[in-house]
């Protein structure tokens, strides 16, 4: 009888299906990975199963017996524990007080010494890799990066649970912490235990798994032996039937695009979350950013715009030096940029459309007072340039759909045109004939010369609209996809490689 | 700053470390300096008698300081505290009064508000727990509830407490104050809190709320048990400001409010939850108490002293920040 069954699970949140049959048995005593491309839906899974996300549909069992998980505290009864990839530490908690929180020994009162033993065990197999500073007293806020991942995996592991997720745990980890975790974890699996591993590190799959279950567009496609397979064979199953060469007849051949006009010049840029990132945007080009979540085509985005401080490097704009320092700088010099975040960088909410559609006009024409009705025939041909559909420019914003408040979002930029448009994950959360009306924007505007940077976390996005594909991978360049290069099968490849 | 950032790595961080564990040091810093400008302005505010009439007075915001704590542990505030002080001053005064003053009508008048203080905090805490208002404006609400309870039981000041009640709290036992026993008992009290579960479990939850559900820790329960706590020490407050004031009053703990979260914040602790020590709410209050009596020995004119006293708080808070800034870089 296999240890856990997950059949059929499905979530959605509003409108976006996240999971739509979610599958995955595991054995006891086995390292199971689980494997798929950015939003393929198995965090998702993972978190169902761990209880922070409830299902809409679907069975679970656990040895045999069909179990509903209400909630984390209900998936830890069930013998379920989970390490959280975007970590679930207390930063002014010590290390021993993190590791025992789910479960602190003693009654009305904290059994210190309970307490202390049981996290110096679970420290202890750690012993030789942790670091400088490391201890049980010191506080989880002062550790560095890699130790605080140590942290959340000997609180995983504390739970001493039956079935135990790892999601993505190896991701700030050096070599040397990574093979002891693997020993450890060869430990556990000659114990008996069940252990779900996610990863994006091919060579770490093949080094630690069983059995491998691809999960793609939220459905899971196929579990294979890891002794029968091999890493091009996952990324084909990754990958699918789909299209293999994407882009299509609307994207100019690379070699039409004059490098001599470049518009926007990076040299071994550097900041926090990538190093020695190098490119050029020519007018009339859409240079994608690929790869997966967070290898820093946000961050580098972000850093030319002067949203967050870059580190070194020099950046070329219209053929003269720039050094990035704030976001009103940027705007001055003909930078734009629009993030998928709306919420956080866009949208202005509560006010009406008209003020969210002006914000940048204000400020490249340094206007102090204006007309309602001058900024109106302004604003209309942009808005309708994007097909937005609103009732009135006095109406608020929170009264549109995600998808038109984009395009408001958008329009603002395109008053007076910038020379270069950052774009930041733009299309999250929208639905797809915005999507279109966007990547068909976007194409006019290059073509009308502007420089486009496309950072998608949606491969076919990238592929279907960009002229040049760079991938990042651990905040640097692997790799550029030009032409007929530019596939599904290269982007993963480069994408999954060991960073 | 240069000068600050090359001396971390030198082995003197010895400094360092010492405010990170006991992040109230630069508040008791300032409450010394305080404490010696008193003495300076008027030698007799030191003495033993000096001090004891000081720790009469403030201990109640001392204990609503302690209230405020914490809630503000787990990130959440209560705006009601003062309130919770008003309506347990009122009921236990109109208790002592209906049952004739005995001493037996002040013991169960005393566990009748630590329970009306419990209730009030058990209400904030569902109404921001469970039912997920925010904390700053749903406690306001209950706030003016509280106090409009606190109106119903006794519309207009001016009750006095029985002699039996408030005769014991300024009174003295074997030549010792009774105040000081009740500070001793009260650090006898945090110091078990501290080694509780709860305080432990407070803390994560103010932390990181998504990060302690995830662990599996039962958030709602945590933060209503955090309110309930501090509906208790609430109900202590308003003990101590009856036995001071020797009447009833139902707004005599509305302005104590801010100060309360003044006296939490002087102490080091972070109003965004996570981080924070009793010790240091207490010489928070501590300090806002030397504030005003320094401000009055210093001869300042009663139409300026709001004025000052203003001033001097943001001076000791920023006092506060600087000192902290500068052990810790």
């Amino acid at each position: 009888m296999s240890k856990l069954i997950m059949r059929g699970v499905s979530k959605a949140y509003g409108a976006t299906l996240a999971l739509r049959r979610g599958d995955l048995t595991v054995e006891a005593g086995e390292v199971h990975v689980l494997i798929g491309s950015n939003g393929s839906g198995k965090s998702t899974l993972c978190k169902v199963l761990a209880g922070s996300v409830r299902p809409d549909g679907g069975e679970i069992l656990i040895d045999g017996k069909p179990v509903t998980i209400t909630g984390p505290h209900a998936a830890r009864e069930h013998g379920i524990g989970i390490f959280y990839q975007e970590l679930s530490l207390a930063g002014h908690r010590t290390v021993a007080e993190n590791i025992c929180l789910p479960d602190m020994p003693g009654g009305i009162f904290v059994d210190r010494k309970a307490l202390e033993t049981r996290a110096a065990r679970y420290i202890a197999l750690f012993d030789t890799v942790a670091g400088e500073g490391f201890s049980a007293e010191a506080v989880v806020e002062n550790l560095r990066a890699d130790q605080r991942q140590l942290v959340e995996i000997m609180k995983a592991l504390a739970t001493e649970a039956p079935i135990t997720i790892f999601d993505e745990p190896t991701s700030a980890l050096d070599r040397a912490q990574v093979d002891r975790f693997f020993e450890i974890l060869r430990d556990l699996k000659a114990g008996g235990r069940s252990i779900i591993f996610i990863s994006h590190r091919m060579d770490e799959i093949f080094a630690i798994g069983d059995r491998v279950t691809v999960i793609r567009d939220g459905e899971t496609v196929g579990t294979e032996n890891i002794a029968d397979t091999n890493p091009a064979a996952v990324i084909r199953l990754m990958v699918g039937g789909q299209e293999e060469l994407a882009a299509g007849a609307s994207a100019p051949p690379a070699a039409a695009t004059d490098r001599k006009a470049a518009v926007l010049k990076a040299e071994n840029f550097s900041g926090k979350g990538f190093a020695n990132v190098s490119f050029e945007v020519a007018r009339g080009e859409i240079l994608g950013f690929g790869g997966l979540h967070g290898q820093g085509q946000s961050a580098v985005l972000r850093a030319i715009f002067g949203a967050n401080p870059a580190a070194g490097g020099t950046i070329t704009l219209g053929g003269s030096a720039f050094a990035p320092s704030n976001p009103r700088n940027a705007i001055r010099r003909g930078l734009a940029y629009v993030s998928g975040d709306r919420s956080r960088d866009g949208v202005i909410q509560g006010r009406p459309i008209i003020e969210n559609a002006t914000p940048i006009h204000y400020l490249r024409q340094k206007l102090k007072l204006a007309r309602p009705a001058a900024l109106a025939a302004r604003v209309k041909p942009a808005l309708e340039a994007l097909h937005t559909k609103f009732g009135g420019l006095s109406h608020p914003i929170n009264s549109l759909s995600g998808g038109n408040q984009q395009k408001i979002v958008i329009a603002r930029w395109l008053i007076d045109r910038p020379d270069v448009l950052l774009l930041d994950d733009p299309t999250k959360g929208i639905d797809l004939s915005a999507k279109a009306d966007l990547f068909a924007l976007i194409r006019k505007l290059a073509e009308e010369g502007m420089g486009i940077v496309l950072y998608s976390s949606e491969d076919a996005e990238l592929l279907n609209n960009a002229d040049r594909i760079l991938v990042f991978n651990g905040g640097s360049v692997r790799r550029e996809l030009t032409g007929a290069d530019r596939t599904r099968y290269n982007l993963y490849q480069a994408a999954y490689e060991a960073a | 700053m240069t000068t600050a950032t090359l001396s971390t790595q030198k082995p003197g961080g010895g400094l360092k470390r010492l405010v990170e564990r006991h992040p109230f040091l630069p508040a008791l810093l300032i409450a010394l300096v305080l404490l010696a400008l008193n003495g300076l302005y008027q030698p007799r505010s030191v003495s033993f008698i000096g001090i004891t009439g000081l720790t009469k007075t403030y201990l109640a915001l001392m204990m609503l300081a302690i209230a405020q704590t914490y809630v503000v542990y787990a990130g959440d505030i209560d705006l009601s505290v003062g309130a919770i002080v008003s309506l347990v001053n009122v009921v236990i005064v109109v208790l002592m009064e209906k049952m004739g003053g005995s001493g037996f009508s002040v013991v169960v008048a005393l566990g009748v508000g630590l329970l009306t203080g419990l209730a009030c905090g058990i209400v904030n805490g569902i109404v921001v727990a469970a039912l997920r208002l925010q904390a700053i404006v749903a406690t306001f609400a209950t706030s003016i509830f509280f106090t409009g309870l606190a109106l119903y039981v006794m519309p207009v000041a001016g009750t006095p407490a029985p002699a039996a009640f408030w005769r014991t709290y300024g009174g003295r036992f074997f030549e010792v104050p009774f105040v000081f026993y009740a500070v001793v008992v009260l650090a006898i009290v945090l110091y078990v809190l501290a080694r509780t579960r709860l305080a432990t479990q407070l803390l994560a939850v103010g932390d990181d709320a998504q990060a302690a559900f995830q662990s599996g820790l039962p958030v709602t329960k945590i933060r209503i048990q955090g309110y309930a706590l501090c509906g208790l020490f609430a109900a202590l407050a308003a003990f101590c400001i009856t036995g001071d004031t020797a009447s009833g009053d139902p707004l005599v703990g509305g302005k104590m409010t801010l100060f309360s979260v003044a006296a939490v914040v002087l102490g080091g602790s972070a109003l965004s939850g996570g981080f924070g020590t009793v010790v240091g709410s207490i010489i928070g209050a501590l300090i806002i108490g030397l504030i005003n009596s320094l401000v009055f020995f210093v001869g300042t004119p009663s139409e300026w002293q709001n004025l000052v006293q203003g001033l001097a708080i943001l001076v000791a808070l920023m006092a506060g920040v600087l000192v902290g800034r500068r052990a810790r870089a």
